[in-house]
C-alpha cells in the first residue's frame, strides 16, 4: 500500500465501513512506517471526533419528552 | 403477532424513547430552529405510529424512524428559499487543510484553542441540506454508509460523494472560521498558510 492507497481508504477506515482484514492491515502496516499518512490519520481522526462529539451534545427539553409522551398516550 | 393497541404503543414508546435525544438533534441540524425541531419530531413520531404495523420487529428500528423524520423534514418544512448555493466542483479543488509550519504547535491543538461548539454546530448547519443530512446521519449519528443509503433512498455511491463533499465542506469551514480567531494572526502570512492538499 502507498501513500495514495491509504489517503483513498482513510475515510473508510474512520467510518468503520466494511474493509477486508487484508485492507485493514495493510492500513495499519502503513501508519505505522509512514510519518506522513499518520499525522493525516491523527489529524482527520481529532476532527471528525470533535465534529461527533459537539454534533451530539444537544440535550432533549424535558418537555419534549413529555409532549411525546401524552401524543403517545392519545393515539 | 396480533397486539391490542395497548401492547403496540407500549413496544413503539419502549423503541423510540431511547432514540429521542437523536432524533431531536438531527432535526435541529435540519430545521436550524427549536420550534421546528421540536415540531418535526413530534410530526415524525405521530407518522411513525401510524405506519407501525408495517414496521418489521427485529429489524432497525433506529433507521426507520430516521428515515420517517428526514421524509417528514423534506415535504413539510424545507422550503425552497431555504436551499444553499452548493459550490462547484473547481470551488471544492480548492481545497484546504490545516498546515502548521511551527515548530511545536499541532493542528489539533490550533482546532481545540480557536474552536467553540458553536462554531462547530453553525459550520454543520451551514451545509447545503443534501450534504448535511449525509454528514450528520454518518459522521454525527453513526449510521453505516449502506443505512444512511436505505434512509435517504438514494445509491451508497451518491452517499460516499456527498460525504466526501461534505467533509470538504465542512473542513473548509472551519479552517475559516478558525483562521479568524487564530491568536497567531499576526504570523498567518509566514506561519500558517491554507495548503491545497
Ligand atoms: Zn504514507
Amino acid at each position: 500500500m502507498d501513500c495514495k492507497d491509504l489517503v483513498e481508504k482513510l475515510y473508510f477506515y474512520l467510518d468503520g465501513e466494511v474493509l477486508t482484514e487484508e485492507e485493514r492491515k495493510a492500513i495499519e502496516a502503513h501508519l505505522e512506517l509512514c510519518r506522513k499518512c499518520c499525522e493525516k490519520y491523527e489529524f482527520e481522526r481529532f476532527l471528525w471526533e470533535m465534529v461527533r462529539s459537539n454534533g451530539r451534545n444537544d440535550s432533549i427539553p424535558e418537555a419534549l419528552i413529555s409532549r411525546i409522551e401524552s401524543v403517545i398516550a392519545q393515539f | 403477532m396480533v397486539r391490542t393497541k395497548e401492547e403496540q404503543k407500549k413496544v413503539f414508546q419502549e423503541l423510540l424513547i431511547p432514540e429521542l435525544p437523536a432524533l431531536f438533534r438531527t432535526a435541529l441540524r435540519m430545521t436550524r430552529n427549536r420550534e421546528d425541531a421540536e415540531d418535526l419530531v413530534q410530526e415524525a413520531v405521530t407518522k411513525a405510529f401510524a405506519a407501525f404495523d408495517r414496521f418489521e420487529e427485529g429489524t432497525n428500528f433506529r433507521a426507520w424512524i430516521f428515515k420517517i423524520l428526514t421524509n417528514t423534514f423534506i415535504n413539510n418544512y424545507y422550503r425552497l428559499r431555504d436551499r444553499q448555493k452548493v459550490p462547484s466542483l473547481e470551488e471544492m479543488e480548492e481545497e484546504t487543510s490545516f498546515q502548521p509550519s511551527f515548530e511545536g504547535i499541532t493542528p489539533e491543538e490550533v482546532l481545540l484553542n480557536t474552536l467553540t461548539r458553536e462554531d462547530i454546530l453553525r459550520a454543520i448547519e451551514s451545509l447545503p441540506l443534501e450534504f448535511r443530512t449525509v454528514v450528520v446521519l454518518v459522521l454525527i449519528e453513526g449510521f453505516s454508509y449502506k443505512e444512511t443509503a436505505e434512509i435517504l433512498d438514494i445509491p451508497i455511491g451518491t452517499v460516499m460523494s456527498r460525504l466526501h463533499r461534505g467533509r470538504r465542506m465542512l473542513q473548509k469551514l472551519l479552517w475559516e472560521y478558525s483562521m479568524q480567531k487564530t491568536p497567531f494572526e499576526k504570523e498567518n502570512e509566514k506561519g500558517w498558510t491554507a495548503k491545497t492538499l
